[in-house]
């Protein structure tokens, strides 16, 4: 083993010199960058695009829905509500852990851990902690019904056709 | 690095022999000389210490399930890369994949078999070693930083089941994966993060079915190896299993050394090696933490590895090769209905190790599957750093450690029963049902 041979500066015990300095501030910089590049994987994997379905999707013209009625569109994840001449897309997606809840006579429940929602999405029993998101719908100017998964409105906010 | 007897054959006729000591170096020992060398100079062997205690060696004291889930970690590895042969991670095809091995692939049916058994197996197996552990006190100083790999390696074994059960692609991947993923969700700050880092999508598709082949097959595996390869280094440097204080025993005829001075010796006193080996009987290759070996003071009770420890060794590989192969041959690896993404099965169940997780979830989303799960973890991370005492180590349910294997069998059985009651006495929607 070679003998480090001791710098004269260092011989003030405790006293900080250049050589301290330096390998504090270059191990500082190693270390910093190290962290830097495992952190910068992360931004790697997270996607700029995404494969999956559209957010914002047209769901057909308003005569296809007969008034009262309750129909889920299970591809899309929402069911569409008409009642007289007023039309809502309400979330299928349990928000307790994504299950999708299937229509019931009461409004919604949730087969994989027994959350149930009313007619309107509010949670009357179950483990679910929100209610069901109502998504904003649109008359786009050919006349079908948009619905943008990306803008929840007001539950009771009704779109007239 | 010793030859043990001379060859008596000469010239071309040595070759085969010549060759043979070329790769295994030593021949069979048949001293004892012979036999620690074997130990020593056999890549496969020289992880083992030359000798090893007996109280190390008794089955009643390990049950042999570390090694076991070691084993069972070897048997996934060679089943997993014969299946990846096979499989793709497709949405349209991995289903597919899976009947192909149903109904074409040459054994493909057992493969698969195997592979979910030993997974199931590893996630039991590694629970009880933890168990065993804890109720031998065998995570006591200076041993506290080997149970927290242990703890570690308990997450990342359920971490890989967990991303193993998306690839079939039925309707159990599926839904488990929606319900885990949004679990991951819950968690604060990073939640919603995590969850879309995980699914490389808003929902489950194709994606995250990418994803999960990609943690499962290289990643998971690459951290459980190094974690792994830390865990039995450490085990050796921290002065092999955990056993009882000896009494001290003087040998007959044996000379008595002057007792030293630091009896716990520590890698910092490494600077006073040359006093301590002048006082003691043998050579010393490198310093161990832990109590030293006492020469001369005790019986020695240690035997030598081979073929002691390597013999036990082969039995339990073969336990549970044969145990794993049983099972493979006697029940099929269950696969669901293909991905259905609008109707989730009812009730959705997850495996049986995710149960008791499930049925803290179905009260709140938050505390039963990020809150109570994170405190479990901590508090068994911090287990050996708050339980400081030096008694009872080594034996099973040491009356002086009444207090500690209570509170853990407590939580222990918490957790089963909770798996119980999501296992058998839920049905539709989450409702309470009795299994009789």
């Amino acid at each position: 083993m070679k003998k480090v041979v001791d710098h004269p500066e260092s011989e003030t015990p405790g006293a900080i010199t250049r050589r301290h300095m330096l390998s504090w501030a270059s191990g500082f910089g190693l270390f910093g960058s190290f962290i830097i590049t495992a952190l910068s994987n992360f931004i790697f994997i997270k996607p700029r695009a995404t494969y999956g379905q559209p957010n914002r999707f047209s769901i057909g013209k308003p005569e296809d829905f007969p008034p009262g009625a309750r129909i889920a569109i299970d591809t899309r994840r929402i069911c569409i509500v008409r009642d007289g001449d007023k039309m809502a897309a309400i979330s299928v997606t349990c928000t307790h852990l994504g299950c999708i809840v299937g229509v019931s006579a009461t409004g919604f429940a949730c087969p994989c851990h027994g959350s149930h929602y009313d007619q309107d999405g509010n949670v009357t029993g179950g483990p679910a902690p929100r209610p069901l998101p109502w998504y904003q719908v649109s008359l786009a100017p050919n006349g079908e019904l948009e619905v943008d998964k990306d803008v929840e409105i007001e539950p009771g906010a009704y779109l007239s056709v | 690095m010793s030859i043990e007897t001379k060859s008596p054959r000469k010239g071309f006729l040595a070759l085969p022999e010549t060759i043979w000591r070329s790769i295994f170096r030593n021949p069979l020992p048949s001293s004892d000389y012979g036999r620690s060398s074997t130990s020593f100079t056999n890549f496969f062997l020289h992880i083992h210490p030359v000798k090893v205690h007996r109280h190390s060696l008794k089955p009643s004291y390990t049950m042999g399930l570390g090694l076991m889930a070691t084993f069972l970690f070897l048997i996934l590895v060679v089943t997993g890369i014969l299946l990846m042969f096979y499989y793709v991670p497709s949405s349209t095809q991995a289903y597919d994949r899976m009947l192909d091995l149903r109904g074409t692939v040459a054994f493909g049916i057992f493969l698969r078999n195997m592979h979910r058994w030993s997974a199931h197996a590893m996630v039991a197996v590694v629970f009880l070693h933890m168990c065993r552990v804890f109720l031998t006190g065998a995570y006591k100083p200076p041993r506290e930083f080997n149970w927290v790999l242990g703890v570690l390696l308990f997450l990342v074994t359920l971490f890989l089941s967990f991303t193993g059960y998306l690839l079939p692609w039925d309707q159990l991947a599926f839904w488990a994966i929606t319900v885990g993923t949004s679990i991951a969700g819950y968690a604060p700050v990073f939640g919603k993060e995590i969850k879309f880092l995980l699914l490389g999508d808003t929902t489950v598709g194709q994606e995250a079915l990418l994803r999960f082949y990609v943690l499962h097959i290289a990643v998971l595996p690459a951290v459980l190896t190094l974690l792994v390869t830390i865990h039995f280094w450490r085990i050796r440097k921290d002065g092999g299993l955990a056993r009882p204080e000896e009494e001290e025993e003087p040998a007959p005829g044996v000379a008595q050394p002057e007792p030293l001075a630091v009896a716990p010796m520590t890698m910092a006193a490494v600077a006073g090696a040359d006093a301590v080996a002048g006082k003691r009987t043998f050579g010393i290759q490198g310093l161990v933490r832990g109590p030293l070996n006492k020469v001369g003071k005790l019986t020695d009770r240690t035997v030598f590895s081979w073929p002691n420890l390597f013999q036990a060794e082969l039995l339990i590989f073969v336990i549970t090769v044969a145990g794993i192969l049983v099972a493979s041959l006697l029940f099929n690896a269950p696969l669901e209905e293909p991905v259905n993404v609008m109707h989730p099965p009812n009730p959705a169940k997850a495996p049986w190790y995710f149960l008791g997780l499930q049925e803290m979830v179905s009260y709140s989303a938050f505390w039963g599957g990020v809150g109570i799960p994170t405190i479990e973890v901590l508090l068994l991370l911090l287990v050996p750093y708050v339980d400081r005492k030096i008694a009872g180590v080594g034996k099973w349910f040491a009356r002086e450690r009444l207090l500690a294997n209570t509170l853990f069998l407590t939580f222990a059985l918490l957790n089963v029963i909770l798996m119980i009651i999501g296992t058998f006495f839920r049905g539709a929607n989450w409702e309470f049902v009795s299994p009789w």
